[in-house]
């Protein structure tokens, strides 16, 4: 069993990780036995009606916890269960943001809480077939995940009729290729479709034509790992976690210069202060934090000065952040910012699927500009570049959100650590570890 | 459903529902520029060119290419957010695109050209040294690929997808380092390839074929008709100096819906030969026409069955019109072979229009592989199919490219056996209740079926389903000259004289021929001892020809006929009063007249129809 490096156990807020680190959970037996596992499914399929299930879920208030925040029962209701014809469930497993590995906590300590969430989210919507979309780089956890849901199927909880309710489940695993794009959701299903990965315009949405032109229902690991709690406990319940308009807790991924990395269950409210210096130990080495992305590569920064800003999705749009994925990434004062944001848009531009100008173009021209800076060879006409390049990709210009993402990099570390990039682009040099910042 | 009303930088406009932003804009007069959108393909949103704003709707530019109109819509192209976002899309595409634009083909016809000034910025605050590619590429022996020019639009992919339901185009790599290349690198080997060049925004997929020829500017061109089989698509003709330097495509939605195929677009170099024909010659010695002429009446006449008449695939109606004056006249008895020509005999009323494929619920093809016989009826079989959701059933021995498709049903009959396999359709699933029109198209299976018998099945099975048939005849002017009662293929063995109207017998001059007279543009091996009259070319020709659907459509030639060469309708008529039948027409429209008034047999009447302006 992988070292638990995260929540888990019998702590109030600790909503989905509460039977993590005991033995064996991931065996369906164990998961039954001493984790009230499947309950939900039962009470999903045998007691209650598709539509209560989808009302359950949308007084939790749950909102997708894959990076988009969009509220998870509104989602659900999108899908004409009565409309004729095939309708999927798609999980995007795909977990490629960088800072993020909470779906992989999730799958390699409990898989069987993915697959009770997906069968759940199936009977609601009325999909016969799921499909996980997970990437393929994820090769433990896909061998646990295919694992479980042969063991499933074994017990009779996936198959023509699962649990003795006559609503044919099946689900099954799609292995990616390696490329971030394939995190986005339509990008996904091309993928899925065996086409190249790339997003499609929308509208029209996943809900009115997905998954080979059908409806579709498209929803992260970790909110569907949500459902049979909610399910279990009522959506009222989990409301009451939270703050008004996010409710629950969420799974933070926090990495970086922090002494306890790991993925941790907060309740939404908590401040970064909590999430960084309390459940991860502070800053290591005894260093001073200098900037943190709240929400995976692709949320805008947050310098030191903002650590007490609040988990939730207001408060971090407030800030000119966003929620995203949850993955915190933290440094400390010895790094130069000007070094990470290029480090961050060559991920972006290689990244890129090539689809749209902006992102194809953007991108590269971000990188080399980044790198004559970086050689030394700045002026005003490269900071100038970069940020008519972050313009360029922002503001419904591209085609998908990874054009934005790279835009935020550059926009966010210009706005909080200026000086940084003038010293490098300006004055040619590079000062950090030699003024002291505060957190 | 109701057309909507909306507003367009303060025009007022209304169009029917669906119809996209980019589309409606055009009614109006606005230009909103398009790279990846192509009104012939699904729309992408890739390029974001075409980024507008309206409301009611969300507070960013969205894609005109792919949004719909709707009630009450307020479009604004002219807002600075839509104008800057235009700007920058056109910096970006120009950051790595080179600077080719002295040695580019697509200079002076270019979209991106034509945008940048239009709408784009008069500098580029983007500069440093550009993306490399290895250029040009032959992606085939006609079609060039320079990928640093490439905008990555994906039109050429998305055809290929999309259209001609191939996949030998593909992009390879992601984001900035893509490109298009052919699987494998292979060279490209679909008939219809060639429209990726008409389609490119830029000078990436050129014509090897018309490589450095001419700019734009430099050429006249028409809209006429090709002559390479009997789907009888429009083409543009450009000439220049007198040469056919090009062929492109001229969008005709009754017939070709602006696709034309490789054999129409690159088998044009044979009209520019410098071996042209242009002086008529008896026994290899020049001669003037009269003598010429002469010379030929002297050697065909009265000869009976000994004479060997040889038509080629795309005699023009007018010409048939003549020969058939002759053939009852003074050359009464001969034999006459048509060549290209499918066993198909001539219809018996109406036939099925190409257009009507469109709303056909169920297509059924048989005894032909369309691809190769009527290729762009191919392609409208092809979005029937997967666009409007027809079905397809194909009754051919041997695989074809419509088989690509997994739905289409495909009954492998035994040669000969085509007809009884039509007898069993009719209670086939797909008909006992197509749900709309049955088109059925059907050939000849080159000479491996009974054509009657088939023909017959066929009918039968039109009336059963409620259908509508297309006999697919091959030859150009095959309908024409079935009408005119040309359209014979006797076997031209024993003859001892022989007149080759057009290129010479496929199965070569027999034997037993003494006298040769041959109207051709090329010289040939053998005409040594023969009276050859210097034939036009049908880029230079006038006349017209009746295509597979019964349409006649006029050819407007971009060439004109310069002296000593002379139109075939006028030495038809030279020829028919040396043979001492009283013909006198000042020129092809008396003759044009006569055919559309009394026709020569009580065929149903051809009706005459001008196919868009002279030049577009």
């Amino acid at each position: 069993m992988p070292e638990l490096r995260g929540s888990h156990g019998d702590s109030p807020t600790n909503v989905l990780t509460r039977w993590f680190g005991t033995p064996d959970l991931h065996t369906l037996d164990v998961y039954e036995s001493k984790a009230g596992g499947y309950a939900a499914l039962r009470k999903a399929l045998l007691d209650m009606a598709p539509a209560d299930i989808t009302n359950e879920v949308k007084t939790s208030g749950l909102r997708g916890r894959g990076g988009a925040g969009f509220a998870t029962g509104t989602k659900w209701s999108f899908i004409n269960r009565d409309s004729p014809g095939p309708k999927y469930v798609v999980i995007n497993a795909d977990e490629s943001e960088p800072g993020t590995s909470k779906d992989r906590y999730i799958l390699e300590n409990s898989p069987h809480m993915l697959v009770e969430g997906i069968l759940i989210a199936a009977y609601a919507v009325g999909a016969n077939q799921a499909w996980v979309y997970i990437r393929g780089e994820y090769d433990e956890p896909y061998r646990m995940l295919s694992a479980a849901i042969e063991e499933a199927r074994a017990k009779g909880y996936v198959g023509p009729k699962p649990m003795g309710k006559d609503f044919p489940l099946d689900i099954r695993l799609y292995r990616g290729h390696g490329a971030y794009i394939c995190g986005e959701e339509t990008a996904l299903l091309e993928s899925l479709e065996g086409k190249r990965a790339q997003p499609r315009s929308r509208p029209p949405f996943p809900a009115v034509k997905g998954a080979w032109g059908r409806p579709t229902l498209l929803n992260n690991v970790e909110t569907l790992v949500t459902v049979p709690w909610i399910i279990n406990h009522g959506g009222a319940a989990y409301a009451k976690f939270g703050t008004d308009k996010s409710p629950g807790t969420r799974l933070m991924s926090v990495s970086g210069n922090v002494n306890k990395p790991g993925v941790y269950e907060v309740e939404l409210g908590q401040t970064f202060r909590h999430v960084i210096v309390d459940l991860a130990g502070g800053i290591a080495g005894g260093h001073d934090l200098k900037v943190f992305w709240p929400g995976g590569s692709s949320a805008p920064v947050l310098p030191a000065s903002m650590l007490d800003t609040k988990t939730d999705m207001e408060s971090l749009a407030a800030a000119r952040s966003m929620g995203g994925s949850g993955g915190v990434i933290v440094m400390d004062d010895q790094h130069c910012i000007v070094r990470a944001a290029y480090r961050l848009l060559k991920f972006y531009a290689r990244e890129s699927c090539g689809k749209c100008t902006p992102c194809r173009i953007g991108g590269d021209w971000a990188v080399r500009t980044y790198e004559r800076i970086l050689a030394n060879e700045g002026s005003q006409v490269e900071i100038d570049t970069l940020l008519r390049v972050s313009d360029g990709l922002q503001n419904g210009r591209c085609l998908c959100g990874l054009g934005d993402s790279a835009g935020w990099v550059i926009d966010s570390t210009f706005r909080h650590f200026r000086e940084e990039y003038e010293d490098h682009a300006l004055r040619h040099e590079c000062n950090v570890g030699k003024v002291a910042t505060s957190a | 459903m109701p057309d909507i009303n909306l507003t367009i930088d303060g025009h007022k406009l209304t169009v029917p529902a669906g119809t996209l932003i980019v589309e409606a804009a055009k009614t109006v007069g606005i230009e909103i520029p398009v790279f990846c959108y192509h009104h012939k393909l699904d729309p992408v949103g890739a390029c974001r060119l075409c980024l507008v704003d309206f409301s009611p709707g969300p507070p960013r530019p969205q894609t005109a290419c792919t949004t719909p109109v709707s009630e009450g819509m307020v479009v604004r192209t002219q807002s600075s957010m839509a104008v800057q976002a235009r700007a920058d899309i056109l910096e970006f595409e120009l950051a790595n695109h080179p600077l080719d634009c002295p040695v580019c083909d697509k200079g002076g016809e270019c979209p991106l050209q034509d945008f940048t000034f239009r709408h784009g910025y008069p500098t580029s605050r983007i500069d440093g040294p550009r993306l490399h590619f290895k250029k040009p590429i032959p992606l085939s022996d006609k079609i060039a690929l320079d990928r640093e020019r490439c905008v990555l639009c994906y039109r050429c992919t998305r055809y290929y997808d999309e259209i001609a339901w191939e996949q030998e185009l593909t992009t390879d790599e992601r984001g900035v380092q893509s490109f298009i290349t052919s699987q494998f690198d292979q060279p490209l080997q679909s008939i219809f390839s060639g429209n990726i060049i008409d389609l490119c925004p830029v000078g990436a997929l050129t014509s090897r074929v018309w490589r450095f020829e001419s700019r734009p500017w430099d050429m006249t061109h028409t809209a006429t008709i090709c002559s390479k089989c009997s789907v009888g698509c429009s083409v543009t003709q450009w000439q220049r100096r007198g040469q056919l330097v090009r062929v492109t495509s001229h969008e005709n939605d009754e017939i070709d819906e602006g696709w034309i195929c490789d054999r129409g677009r690159f088998d044009y170099t044979d009209v520019n030969d410098p071996a042209r024909l242009r002086t008529p010659t008896i026994r290899g010695t020049r001669s003037t026409w009269s003598d010429a002429i002469t010379a030929v009446a002297v050697g065909i006449k009265g000869k009976g069955a000994k004479l060997g008449v040889s038509l080629p695939q795309d005699i023009t109606n007018e010409e048939a019109f003549l020969f058939r004056r002759l053939l009852d006249g003074p050359l009464k008895g001969a034999k006459v072979k048509m060549h290209g020509r499918s066993a198909i005999p001539a219809p018996a009323g109406p036939t099925m229009r190409i257009k009507e494929i469109d709303d056909a619920r169920v297509i059924v093809i048989v005894a032909s592989d369309i691809e190769t016989d009527v290729p762009i009826i191919d392609l409208r079989v092809k979005k029937a199919v997967s666009k409007r959701s027809a079905k397809l059933i194909v009754v051919y021995p041997d695989g074809v490219d419509l088989d690509r498709n997994p739905q289409t049903v495909h009954i492998r009959n035994q040669k000969g056996a085509a007809a009884a396999e039509v007898r069993k359709l009719a209670s086939h699933e797909l008909l006992t209740n197509p749900g709309g029109p049955v088109a059925i198209l059907f050939g000849d299976g080159h000479g491996s079926e009974d054509i009657n018998d088939l023909a017959k099945a066929c009918g039968d099975l039109a009336e059963k389903v409620g259908g509508k048939e297309m006999p697919l005849y091959r030859a150009t002017n095959e309908r024409g000259a079935l009408a005119a009662g040309v359209a014979r293929w006797d076997k031209l063995d024993g003859v001892d004289a022989l007149l080759s109207w057009g290129p010479p017998p496929t199965a070569g001059v027999p034997r037993s021929v003494k006298f040769i007279a041959a109207w051709d543009h090329l010289p040939r091996p053998g005409y040594e001892k023969a009276v050859v009259l210097p034939a036009t070319t049908f880029a230079e020709r006038q006349g017209s020809y009746t295509n597979v659907e019964g349409l006649v459509q006029f050819l407007r030639p971009p060439i004109p006929v310069r002296s000593p060469l002379k139109d075939g309708w006028e030495v038809l008529c030279e020829l028919a009063i040396a043979l001492g039948v009283k013909v006198d027409y000042a020129g092809i429209f008396p003759i044009q007249r006569e055919l559309a008034i009394q026709p020569p047999d009580p065929e149903p009447e051809p009706t005459p129809v001008l196919i868009g302006p002279a030049h577009p």
